[in-house]
């Protein structure tokens, strides 16, 4: 296993995904970036992160749900097919990413709806 | 380096510098030394890729009449109805790196004694050092009555011939399946590449007529050519047990050495005689020996288990040969006993080049193989046991969570999605 170092990983990646791999960084570099922008901007407005936190933690488990049921087809298997803990665990964890994607971007739109709400009804101190 | 491996380089560096994780940097050589590369199959690329990195001074030259180059860990899947034939058939000339020639010829002859190699054309190339990577022979005609173009007919199959035949061997699983009857299937005695692909054939065969309701309606027997279906001892265990809990029927000592395919009749010899079983169905695998150019030549086992079939004398641990000093085996045609899969070839090749580029570099070449041999053992249409085994036949998990005696998605997903990539990876020696 020390023979998968970072840089392995990157070519396998590479020679498995192709350009999309690049699209992918790009769609969870702009996810990230977003999720700190509307962070910071809930934080100069006044508002508090916990609603958006707690509606994207609800997308995120939701759309981890659906995708751990959908994943083992992403392999041409059924869901019949997990066995073992460790099939579980990483079938949770495959699903994770659309998982985190959909919160992040509920995250971004409950901020936005947030930050909007406290430009028409400004927050008093 | 090209526009490519530039982009490519600087994304790697880019995503990795900061987490401080680069392997250690490879070693280089800048020797001007003559290196040729007798085949383009996943050994001799791989070589290639290497060689060409770590030794940019020397002058490459790669032998092989071949343009399409095949994946074959993937033929079990086109065998299994989810793959297709396109998706194990990549262009030689999309992993021939920069700066290297490309003799688009078979090789003839081996002359290791001047340090020549003659191609098919006639030409003579000479070299300082040769790594032989010709891959082996499917000698289908070393079964009586059985030809390579019988493949997907009249319920022969036999996934080793090509992404084509593999294809071919599915429509004969299904055809079977409908009709019902007796399926056959086995290995031939001789050292072969994938020994586990016969049992994951069977076991995808049994799981299918399974999936399709059929399964009373097909006899499956699997014909062992010894007195194991698998060479190491657990794993022989664990498929002896999943056969018996799937009602595949298993003959040990039998050696396939005829078929009658209008009768569908197969021959066996075996400890008692020659038997002669009924088929409506059957999965053949040819016996493999090293080819002509290099069974006519000196580089054979003079003597021993290796020598009948032609495989190349070398050093197990270094794959070197013990009388050409200059000479190297890598892949399937290295006289070792194990290994003859892609994934002994991505741990061989490391080793020769590494050693190769420190004694030119005036350093002791300390690299070894230990035999390292890998199978991801399609049990079911969505699993499979990661077994990896090295020469002594101890099983050697990469993975500390996986238990390589189990049948479990997380191998069936490495087999599925992981070892393309990983293969290509591989080939362009980045893995």
């Amino acid at each position: 296993m020390a023979d998968f170092n970072p840089v392995t990983l990157y070519f396998i990646l590479y020679e498995s995904m192709g350009v999309w791999l690049f699209i992918l960084a790009g769609v969870a570099i702009l996810l990230l970036v977003g999720v700190i922008m509307m962070t910071l901007r809930l934080g100069r407005t006044g508002r508090p992160a916990k609603r958006p936190a707690m509606a994207a933690i609800a997308a995120a488990l939701v759309v981890t749900v659906v995708f751990f049921f959908l994943v083992p087809g992403w392999t041409l298997a059924g869901i019949g097919a997990l066995s073992g803990v460790v099939d579980y665990a990483f079938a949770a964890l495959l699903a994770l990413v659309p998982g985190v994607a959909a919160g992040a971007i509920v995250f971004m739109l409950a901020a936005r709806r947030c930050t909007a709400k406290s430009m028409r009804q400004p927050v008093s101190a | 380096m090209n526009r490519r491996e530039l982009l490519l380089g600087a994304s790697a560096a880019g995503a990795f510098s900061a987490l401080g994780a680069f392997p250690t940097r490879a070693q280089v050589s800048s020797a001007r030394a003559r290196i040729v590369i007798a085949g383009a199959g996943a050994a001799g690329l791989s070589l290639a890729s290497r060689l060409s990195r770590q030794m940019e001074h020397a002058s490459i030259t790669i032998i092989d009449a071949k343009h399409e180059h095949h994946f074959q860990p993937g033929y079990t899947l086109v065998g299994a109805g989810l793959w297709q034939p396109t998706d194990v058939t990549f262009r030689n000339a999309d992993f021939i790196p920069p700066g290297i020639e490309w003799i688009e010829e078979g090789v003839a002859d081996f002359d290791p004694d001047a340090n020549r190699v003659a191609t098919t054309s006639g030409r003579s190339v000479n070299c300082d050092f040769l790594f032989v990577a010709t891959g082996l022979m499917l000698d289908y005609r070393g079964i009586q009555g059985m030809d390579e173009s019988l493949i997907g007919k009249d319920g022969i199959a036999s996934i080793y011939a090509g992404p084509e035949a593999a294809a071919a061997s599915f429509r004969e699983i299904e055809t079977f399946i409908d009709r019902g009857g007796v399926g056959l299937f086995g290995r031939p005695p001789t050292e072969m590449k994938c020994a586990g692909a016969p049992l994951k054939i069977t076991f995808i065969t049994d799981d299918r007529a399974r999936r399709r309701g059929r399964r009373e309606n097909v006899e499956l027997i699997y014909n062992a050519h010894a007195g194991a279906v698998f060479a190491v001892p657990p794993v022989n265990d664990k498929v002896k047990e999943m056969f018996a809990a799937r009602d595949v029927a298993v003959n040990y000592n039998h050696v396939l050495t005829a078929i009658d395919p209008d009768a569908k009749k197969a021959t066996y010899r075996t400890e008692g005689g020659d038997v002669t079983l009924d088929y409506d169905f059957i999965h053949v695998v040819p016996p493999m020996r090293a080819p002509d150019a290099v069974r006519n030549s000196p580089l054979p086992w003079q003597d021993g288990a290796l020598a009948a079939d032609g495989w190349i004398e070398v050093d197990k641990a270094t794959l070197r040969h013990p009388r050409f000093a200059n000479v190297f085996a890598v892949g399937d045609v290295a006289g070792v006993p194990r290994g003859k899969t892609a994934a002994s070839v991505k741990w061989q090749v490391p080793v020769v080049v590494d050693n190769l580029v420190a004694e030119t570099a005036g350093r002791d070449p300390t690299a070894t193989y230990n035999g390292y041999t890998s199978c991801p053992m399609v049990t079911a249409y969505g699993k499979a046991m990661l077994i990896e085994f090295d020469y002594d036949g101890t099983l050697i998990p990469s993975f500390p969570f996986i238990d390589p005696l189990e049948e479990r998605w997380i191998s069936w997903v490495i087999e599925e999605k992981g070892l393309k990539g990983a293969y290509r990876a591989m080939l362009r020696g980045r893995a």
